[in-house]
């Protein structure tokens, strides 16, 4: 089996999601975070696939160090860094949200 | 007839929710803000939350008293019944006494809507006009739309696309409710704009979904944003589980050994163990576990347990085994097994060594699951699973040591909604996958790798 057929068997597996709570395929994982893994990617899959081996081959070294190097931002600090790119986003783009279109 | 259930009358509801902040030995540390590396202070979550529940976020108040309003939306499905889980004990052949908590008999069906009702309500007698959220399976966002409706407020819900196509009936739930849920990424933000401008048809993520939602509230004054677990007010709220349980348990003259739920966020766990910790920490013997998932090598080796690496949180949970010492956990495991979703309260309370943390795999939790569905009836939803495998552990290890330990648990939510889980893992879709490694590594070690994302 060449590289494509094994990633494509791969991509179909699913496991729950504890972050969304229902069933994602491992295709999701692998790119759930714009394009980069999912910060909990290693623990969900670990079981079944040698899915730090894959991610590194996958994404590169770099990214993945990028993403499971350090210690994981906490929920605090996520929505504090939301609120701020938020508020940067509206002044900027004065825009803001945007009703439906009627 | 020995004795199922016990009820409380309405008159004997809880009128206040128990703060633990008044009551921990060591304080929380406040929390720093990402770019100032200040403690985050009131006027920095001013924008999303309005200011009387950021006062609850950061209160010393042991008891905070319950507005009326929200006792008489409580009392729609309130006090909910403790019972007593004969079904499983025989199943198990245990001496325990196993005792939970029906969080599922709300109108959405779970824990959520006792603090979705208090956020719904502070928010509307600060005035506010309209709720953001956003949501993955539903639950949460199903919760608030009920809430929102009840005390005439709109409600927002950025729903992760991905789930918005794969859970038809939550968003049917939501919008019968009179919710507007939106799939994200949405051309409703600029977050979302950008996204789809990138990639059309990108799945979304729960980080994008939370950034619609702050975005959506901060860009309209009389919007704010709300959020289902994590946060100290949302955790006080839901103490109104624990302390129901502890008027329960006395009718019947008992005092549970081992207090149990599972913890994602952290907030039905702390909602039923709170009121166990204050306890405790005034000396009572109570064991108090939280019930969370991983993965894990092999199922007969038993669930792992963590640690914080030191007390700062600096470095990641350790893994050890709590059954046998053959196992070396790999060394990914500690890049990856932290939760970065836990509420400071319950990491504090970790800590602090006043509760502790099993892991289960997610095979281990829908085989107890369907256990419990066979011996008491009920569907679980997934995540209360993993309360159910912590409890069929500690149930067996009762029986093993023939002790008459008395079990409290909370069964967070029902599983109706949540059938395609349970069909995943009924049609072997869970399983452990066969597919050797060795293979893998030969076709990635061969000149073409896998295609660039
Ligand atoms: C039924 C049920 N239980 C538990 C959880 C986990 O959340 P928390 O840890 O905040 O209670 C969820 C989250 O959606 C849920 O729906």
């Amino acid at each position: 089996m060449n590289a494509q057929d094994i990633l494509a068997r791969m991509d179909a597996l699913e496991t729950r999601c504890p972050k969304l709570g229902h069933q994602v395929t491992f295709e999701y994982c692998r790119q759930e975070s714009l394009k980069r893994p999912c910060s909990r990617a290693l623990v969900c899959w670990n079981h079944r696939l040698p899915v730090e081996m894959i991610l590194k081959k996958l994404v590169g070294e770099e990214t993945y160090e990028a993403v499971f190097g350090g210690p994981p931002k906490s929920r605090v600090e996520s929505l504090m860094e939301a609120i701020e790119s938020a508020k940067q986003r509206c002044n900027a783009g004065g825009s803001g949200p945007r009703e439906a279109p009627s | 007839m020995e004795q199922i259930k016990v009820f409380l009358d309405e008159s004997e509801m809880p009128r206040q929710w128990y703060n633990i902040q008044a009551d921990l030995p060591t304080p929380l540390r406040p929390p720093l803000h990402p770019a100032t590396g200040q403690p985050i202070k009131p006027e920095d979550l001013a924008p999303v939350f309005p200011m009387n529940l950021i006062e609850q976020e950061v209160s010393t108040e042991r008891w905070i008293p319950i507005p009326e309003p929200v006792l008489e939306k409580y009392a729609l499905w309130r006090p909910t019944p403790l019972y007593r889980a004969r079904g499983l004990e025989k199943a198990l052949g245990t001496p325990a006494k196993i005792y939970y908590k029906n969080e599922g008999v709300s109108p959405p069906g779970s824990h959520k809507p006792n603090t979705a009702v208090a956020q719904a309500y502070y928010n509307k007698v600060f005035g506010i006009k309209r709720l953001s959220t956003e949501t993955g399976a539903g639950q949460w966002g199903s919760a608030l739309s009920m809430a929102c409706q009840m005390f005439g407020l709109q409600c927002r819900v950025f729903m992760v696309k991905v789930s918005y196509n794969q859970k038809p009936y939550r968003r049917s739930m939501m919008e019968t409710w009179g919710a507007e849920c939106i799939p994200s990424p949405s051309d409703r933000t600029q977050a979302g704009r950008k996204i789809l401008a990138q990639n059309p048809d990108s799945p979304g993520s729960l980080g994008i979904a939370i950034s619609e939602a702050i975005e959506d509230a901060v860009g309209d004054p009389e919007a704010r944003y709300s959020l289902g677990s994590v946060l100290n007010h949302v955790l006080l709220h839901q103490t109104i589980i624990g302390l129901e349980a502890q008027k329960q348990l006395e009718k019947l003259g008992v005092y549970p050994d081992v207090v149990m739920g599972c913890a994602g966020g952290g907030s039905n766990f702390a909602g039923l163990c709170l009121p166990f910790v204050r306890d405790k920490i005034h000396g009572k013997n109570v064991t108090i576990v939280a019930a969370e998932p991983t993965s894990c090598p092999t199922l007969t080796k038993g669930p792992f347990r963590y640690d914080f690496g030191d007390t700062a949180m600096t470095t990641p949970l350790l893994a050890m085994h709590t059954l046998g010492h053959d196992f070396v956990p790999a060394p990914i495991h500690a890049g990856g097994l932290r939760y970065h979703g836990m509420a400071p309260i319950v990491s504090h309370l970790l800590e602090e060594k006043l509760i502790e943390a099993r892991a289960f795999d997610q095979l281990e939790t829908f085989t107890a699951g369907v256990q419990w569905a066979r011996a008491e009836g009920f569907i679980p939803a997934p995540e209360t699973n993993h309360a159910i495998a912590a409890v069929v552990q500690e149930a067996l290890r009762a029986k093993e040591e023939g002790k008459e330990k008395v079990i409290l648990f909370n069964w967070s939510g029902h599983g109706y909604v949540d059938m395609a889980a349970y069909d995943a893992f009924l049609s072997g879709k869970l399983t452990r996958y066969e597919l050797p490694e060795e293979e893998i590594r030969r076709a990635l070690a061969s000149t073409e790798a896998f295609p660039k994302p």
